[in-house]
């Protein structure tokens, strides 16, 4: 008897525990295989056929990613996703990490208070927290600009400028992730042995060396973490976009997937977003993998 | 252990047909046609559906269910249902070029149905639900093109007369200067032409169509086939320049001004450009504001009665309700169904005949709508990619529009762009 079919018809105690267990698994299985396996597949097969006038589809090989990677409307919100990146991610991080260090220093009763002011972003819808940042940049009747006019300073066009827009998303991200990022740390900061830092300090270890040799190398894998997430959240940011500026103005905030979104859905060209997809996929297969390699060290309590 | 996964097994079981059952009971029961529409500016008019449904489900036992699908966005709903199949609507508000030129979502209107539609449309309306020379649906809307909408206080108050309107673009652009109003620091607190900056590409360029179209230009080739040479013509430069100098130079238009419905109807804006649905939304959302609606001004040429989102109701070719679907529409195919479908909402009805009725003749667009139509025909842009090819022209326009480029520069990158778009 083999062994698939030992576990539908059971013969010893441990045919029986690998059934349970095979079990188990089995809707996290179907789930990962119906919701991500097979649109990856889709998607990657998709990117090599041509959806014809009528609905029907045409195998045309590589033409697509020929199409998409010489498209400077692609290469433009590739290089638009990444400046946001580069204007979130490290300052999530490092303010999530300041948060945290600072919460961590708290009675438990002011830091759960605080650590849940600075979740509520989080728990907010994207699209909702969107519409309140656009009412909140709005050049007229907004309330940044009218704070800035009390200061006496000039009003800015935040969302509706060339310059300012990217900017201006990225405040809101990092808005968004704080609260999520700080909790993480906040965890991984109370998991470090309080004698470690006794020691170190019994050692004559300032707070900074202190911060510098025991906290941040033994917050690594954690660091690692939150900037894998943050990359990834930023890579894929759709819902701030399309709320708010939709590409705009003049597609300077147009990121990647807001493209690929209007590219399926608003152009009906399913073999070139699915270029774009498969792009996503590899770029943040790749970076992630990179940052683990090379930014992974052990680390032992 | 064995006791465990026998039971998780049996619960498993147990919900699977609990949601079997439900599912199959759900449809079943209630025997109704589905229309689904994204103009959520106009619910009286999508909820006449339903209540004409009732009456026709004393005679076919199909009601109809309405669906509003929110606009931004109503293309990935509508394509994922039209080509999943389940769940997709029986008859739905679209454009016949995009879902049954690009795709073969459509039902072929049944002959004696197109007969009747074709004798009682205005002949403008014709091509709306139509692919090439074939017809799937009926155009919902008419006056589906921008007019001059002012506003009559903002213009006494700059010493301009509102039942005089500028007709030509030259005077136009002198009456935008009168009306704007600037603060000690030059920033406009009111401005004449309340100008779409912001949202998707595709919009901004409907809404820069007339200028183009006053300057005698347009945006692809006749046999839509090429934009070089078109899209950036000397005519197109020139339009888009005196667009982009509205905001840059002149300053009688504002890019801190959010939308231009809210500023017009805010009296921030003397003058916005709209369709002939906008009238209901002024009487419901600003009620206070005096206006009055004109034909667009002319250039070298008029503007002429001209959009790029031809809206018709469309049957769902892989509906199994299609042929209830056809009868219900061939149920409400009468002028006077049109007359009042379209009063409740406060737009233009569809049939000739309607034109003129009381209701459309005591409407301030009566007028402006028939100077409209009396101008020469505009280009129309009924191209299966004319949501991509607008997105390509209109990024051009929104960078004049933000001092992105020239015109020249801008609209040379567009026409390439289109070119491709049109080649592939």
């Amino acid at each position: 008897m083999g062994r698939w079919a030992r576990l539908v018809l059971p013969r010893t105690y441990m045919d029986r525990q690998r059934r349970a267990g095979f079990l188990f698994v089995l809707p996290a299985v179907a789930y990962f295989t119906a919701v991500y396996f097979v649109p990856l597949v889709e998607s990657l097969v998709g990117s090599f056929y041509r959806t014809l006038p009528g609905g029907a589809s045409r195998f045309v090989g590589l033409r697509l990613y020929e199409l998409v990677f010489t498209d400077s409307a692609f290469w433009n919100s590739v290089w638009n996703t990444v400046k946001l990146l580069a204007l979130s991610v490290p300052a999530t991080v490092v303010l999530a990490l300041a948060v945290a260090l600072g919460l961590d220093r708290l009675t438990l009763r002011w830091r759960s208070l605080w650590a849940a002011m600075y979740f509520v972003p989080f728990a907010v819808s994207l699209v909702a927290a969107a519409l309140i940042w656009q009412w909140i940049y709005d050049p007229v009747y907004g309330v940044l600009n009218h704070a800035l006019s009390l200061v006496g300073l000039r009003p800015q066009q935040w969302l509706q400028s060339l310059d300012e827009v990217l900017p201006s998303l990225a405040l809101v991200n990092v808005w968004a992730r704080l609260g999520f990022d700080t909790m993480i740390f906040l965890a991984a900061l109370q998991a470090i042995p309080r004698e470690y830092h006794e020691a170190a300090k019994i050692d004559g270890a300032t707070a900074r060396q202190r911060l510098r040799h025991v906290t941040l190398p033994l917050l690594n894998p954690h660091i690692l973490m939150v900037c894998i997430l943050e990359l990834i959240f930023n890579f894929k940011i759709f819902d701030q976009v399309y709320a708010t500026t939709q590409g705009g103005p003049a597609g300077a905030s147009q990121t990647i997937i807001p493209l690929l979104y209007d590219t399926a859905f608003k152009y009906f060209r399913l073999g070139e977003a699915s270029v774009m997809a498969v792009f996503v996929f590899a770029v943040l297969l790749a970076v992630t993998l990179v940052q683990w390699r090379i930014f992974r060290k052990p680390v032992e309590y | 252990m064995r006791r465990t996964t026998g039971g998780a097994i049996a619960v498993l079981a147990a919900a699977v047909l609990l949601t079997t059952a439900l599912a199959e009971r759900t449809p079943a029961q209630a025997k109704k046609l589905v229309y689904w529409t994204h103009w959520e500016q106009n619910p009286e008019f999508n909820r006449w559906y339903e209540t004409k449904g009732t009456e026709f489900a004393k005679k076919n036992g199909y009601e109809v269910e309405v669906v509003t699908i929110p606009y931004q966005g109503y293309e990935a709903k509508y394509l994922a249902a039209l080509m999943g199949k389940t769940g997709a609507p029986d008859f739905f508000n679209g454009i016949a070029h995009q879902w049954c030129g690009q795709y073969d979502f459509c039902d072929r209107m049944p002959p004696e149905l197109e007969k009747v539609w074709s004798e009682n449309l205005p002949k403008y309306m014709r091509a709306w639900g139509q692919w090439r020379g074939v017809t799937y649906g009926i155009p919902i809307e008419h006056g589906n093109f921008q007019q001059m909408y002012i506003n009559a206080d903002l213009f006494r108050k700059a010493g301009l007369d509102p039942d005089r309107p500028p007709k030509t673009l030259d005077d136009w652009l002198a009456a935008m200067k009168k009306l704007t109003v600037f603060d000690p620091k030059g920033e406009p607190t009111q401005v004449g032409f309340a100008i779409r900056h912001k949202g998707h590409p595709v919009g901004i360029t409907d809404k820069f169509l007339p200028f183009a179209h006053a300057f005698g230009a347009r945006m692809i080739s006749p046999a839509q086939d090429r934009a070089t040479g078109v899209a950036n013509s000397p005519e197109m430069v020139a339009a888009l320049r005196f667009f982009g100098d509205l905001v840059t130079k002149h300053k009688v238009a504002s890019l801190a001004f959010g939308n231009p419905e809210d500023a017009f109807g805010q009296k921030r804006a003397a003058v916005i450009f709209r369709e002939s649905w906008y009238f209901g939304w002024l009487k419901k959302n600003a009620p206070d504001v005096s206006f009055r609606v004109y034909a667009l001004p002319c250039g070298t040429s008029c503007p002429g009665a001209g959009n790029l989102f031809p809206w018709s109701n469309l049957v769902s070719k892989a509906s199994p309700n299609k042929h209830v679907a056809w009868d219900f529409l061939r149920f409400i195919s009468n002028a006077k169904d049109d007359l009042e479908q379209h009063q409740l909402q406060g737009i233009l009805p569809v049939w000739a005949v309607n034109l003129e009725s009381s209701y459309v003749k005591s409407r301030p667009d009566y007028a402006s709508t028939k100077e409209m139509l009396a101008q020469p025909v505009p280009p129309n842009y009924y191209h299966p990619k004319s949501n991509e090819l607008a997105t390509a022209f209109g990024e051009a326009v929104v960078g004049v529009l933000y001092g992105k480029g020239q015109p020249k520069a801008l609209l040379d990158e567009a026409a390439s762009r289109m070119d491709r778009i049109l080649r592939e």
